[in-house]
């Protein structure tokens, strides 16, 4: 997701401040900071939505990537799946192993549905 | 690009020819297109029609015109966040009648752009977030029947978007944070039974309705922290299932009696930061999931809360109040206690803790404490970290420490001790005992075999922790040397002491003052 958006000359994907061996130190506004693996290092990156297991928080000074509960793909916050992890089923924000009386489990949404 | 599984119908149709793609996009044989950060000002031609996940995000697409994804019949996920977007056409998004998540957030959008949502009859999660978003037009997610996710932080709104909710029965994450909403209204969210997750945090909410939150029967989650409240939140009382509530940063000097009576599954109760003065005596009784409170700086409550029924806490921190009494029944409601921090009170005496098997760390710092019973501490076989410091402690029983098997930590710094009794400290790594002038005796390294740091009221002191280069009477060197000598095979020597012994400070005792 490399894009510059007006920042420090030297720096791109949205950062406002940079270093080579780093990356991004600071994001440009509304843009999530983010570390990001690379081989040994870790590597600042500035996004627009975090990548997947992971979940935006957005405050007034600064917005980061937070983990999601482990069990999720996807969440909204860290109490709020929206996907499950395959063999596990969503329903009203949770990951679970199997679904509730009246739901029944669907593989392919990872959901507990309607019977 | 490990983006998706194999989608059924979709991508496999039979064909042995690699999908369709645009030369500005990375597509993959699953119909995942990724053409983010390309500096693309449109939509780039020629994807494939079975594309079902296509991720536009940081380019320079400022609008969207008519129909321009009218071929991605099985778009599933749409990714549009961070471009320049000012404008939507009202059939930009038409055709998309599988599209579940939609990413509109960081962009440069006024308003809710309605007219294009409204074919959406699939969407589940739609982001808004962080744009500048002034007005949401009435009846915008009227045709969102399956909406799930709805993102509308980060913009300029100053009201909650009631007329636009209400119809929103399956909504059940929902976030206005980062807004400057100041009032909540009596049935602002009225319909949504669905809602499990409500984050307000970062607003201007002064005052809420008693109902606001009515109708919200399966809210779990709700942020109101960093915002102007001025009195408690009385609307959570219509909020049974609430298992997280957060209200820190805000202006609240009361907590009233039965303030969560009508909450029984909390778990976490964030306030820290409101400037309290009183706590209702009732207010945190029968929270039986509640694990950890923080409660600082209500200084005006004067008795310790009831804790009846809210007996799963692990940590309870408890600081500056006019607390001057302990409940002698307080580990019976707190058995499983783990950390206790009530520093800072105005507490004489202490109770039993003996019921408090568990606890790891107890910290009683800056209170009167004048006294430790030999009971006081009894039976804390998991006690690690005991701080007294800063009481008026003269006396603690002989044996007061006897089953403090594991404690590594004990501050009694700055009291009124003669004395330490050091019986049962053999776990100990650090002690301090600065600050009590009446401690003149020295001190024995032989019940402490696992010091490593000790702080001291005199230098002298450090002598029998440490090699001391200046040299003793030759009747005290005897008895060191022995003493030394039977140690050392045993104990290894304190790693540090301060004030250390040096040339103006020699190990010994000059006629009881050091200014000589």
């Amino acid at each position: 997701h490399k894009r510059n958006l007006g920042g420090n000359p030297g720096c791109t994907g949205g950062c406002l401040t940079c270093s080579l061996y780093n990356g991004c130190l600071t994001c440009l506004p509304k843009l999530f900071f983010h570390l990001e693996r690379d081989g040994m290092k870790q590597i600042g990156v500035c996004l627009a939505s975090c990548p997947k297991s992971f979940f935006g928080t957005r405050s007034p000074e600064k917005n980061y990537c937070s983990k999601c509960d482990s069990e999720c793909d996807t969440c909204f916050d860290k109490n709020f799946c929206t996907r499950c992890r395959a063999g596990s089923y969503l329903h009203k924000g949770k990951c679970q192993e199997s679904c509730p009386d009246d739901l029944v489990p669907s593989d392919t949404k990872r959901e507990c549905v309607p019977s | 690009l490990g983006l998706c599984t194999l989608r059924h119908g979709a991508a496999g149709q039979g064909q042995s020819t690699p999908a369709a793609c645009s030369p500005q996009c990375r597509c993959d044989e699953d119909g995942g297109a990724d053409c983010s950060g390309k500096g693309l000002s449109t939509v780039p031609a020629g994807l494939s029609a079975f594309t079902y996940y296509l991720d536009l995000s940081m380019n320079n697409i400022t609008e969207l015109p008519a129909n321009v994804f009218r071929n991605l019949t099985y778009l599933e996920e749409l990714r549009l966040a961070g471009n320049d977007l000012v404008f939507i056409h009202p059939e930009a998004l038409s055709g998309l009648h599988q599209l579940k998540v939609l990413m509109l957030q960081n962009n440069q959008l006024k308003t809710v752009p309605s007219a294009a949502l409204k074919n959406l009859h699939a969407l589940q999660s739609l982001r808004l977030d962080a744009n500048h978003i002034t007005t949401v037009p009435e009846g915008s997610f009227d045709s969102l029947q399956q909406l799930r996710h709805l993102w509308l932080d980060d913009n300029n709104l100053t009201e909650v978007p009631v007329g636009p909710l209400q119809h929103q029965g399956n909504l059940q994450a929902l976030t206005l944070a980062l807004n400057r909403i100041s009032h909540v209204p009596d049935g602002a969210f009225a319909n949504l039974s669905g809602l499990v997750v409500l984050h307000l945090h970062n607003n201007r909410i002064q005052e809420m309705g008693k109902n606001c939150f009515s109708g919200l029967d399966n809210l779990e989650t709700l942020d109101l922290n960093f915002n102007n409240l001025k009195s408690f939140p009385e609307a959570i009382q219509t909020l049974p299932k609430l298992k997280e509530l957060g209200f820190h940063s805000n202006n609240i000097a009361i907590i009233p009696e039965g303030a969560f009576l009508k909450n029984p599954l909390l778990r976490t109760i964030h306030l820290y930061d409101n400037p309290l003065s009183f706590v209702g005596r009732s207010a945190f009784q029968n929270l039986s999931d509640l694990h950890a409170l923080m409660l600082r700086g209500a200084n005006m409550v004067q008795d310790f809360p009831s804790l009846t029924g809210t007996g799963n806490l692990e940590s309870l921190t408890l600081t500056g109040t006019k607390i001057r009494v302990i409940p002698a029944d307080m580990c019976e409601d707190l058995s499983v206690l783990r950390t206790l921090d009530l520093s800072y009170n105005e507490i004489e005496e202490l109770p039993s803790f003996q019921g408090c098997m568990r606890l790891q760390d107890i910290t009683l710092q800056h209170n009167n404490i004048q006294q430790i019973d030999h009971h006081t501490f009894q039976g804390l076989t998991s006690l690690r970290v005991l701080d007294l410091s800063r009481n008026q402690l003269r006396f603690i029983y002989h044996d007061a420490f006897l089953s403090l098997s594991a404690l590594t930590n004990l501050d009694l710094s700055a009291n009124s001790l003669a004395s330490v009794p050091t019986a049962g400290l053999s776990a100990l790594s650090q002690l301090k005992l600065t600050g009590n002038p009446a401690m003149r005796s020295s001190l024995s390294a032989k019940s402490l075999p696992k010091l490593r740091s000790i702080s001291v009221p005199y230098a002298y002191q450090c002598c029998a922790f440490m090699a001391c280069d200046s040299t003793p009477s030759s009747s005290e060197r005897d008895d060191r040397t022995k003493a030394v000598d039977a140690e050392m095979e045993r104990v290894p020597l304190v790693v540090h002491c301060s004030p250390s012994p040096g040339a103006f400070k020699p190990c010994t005792h000059l006629l009881g003052s050091w200014m000589i």
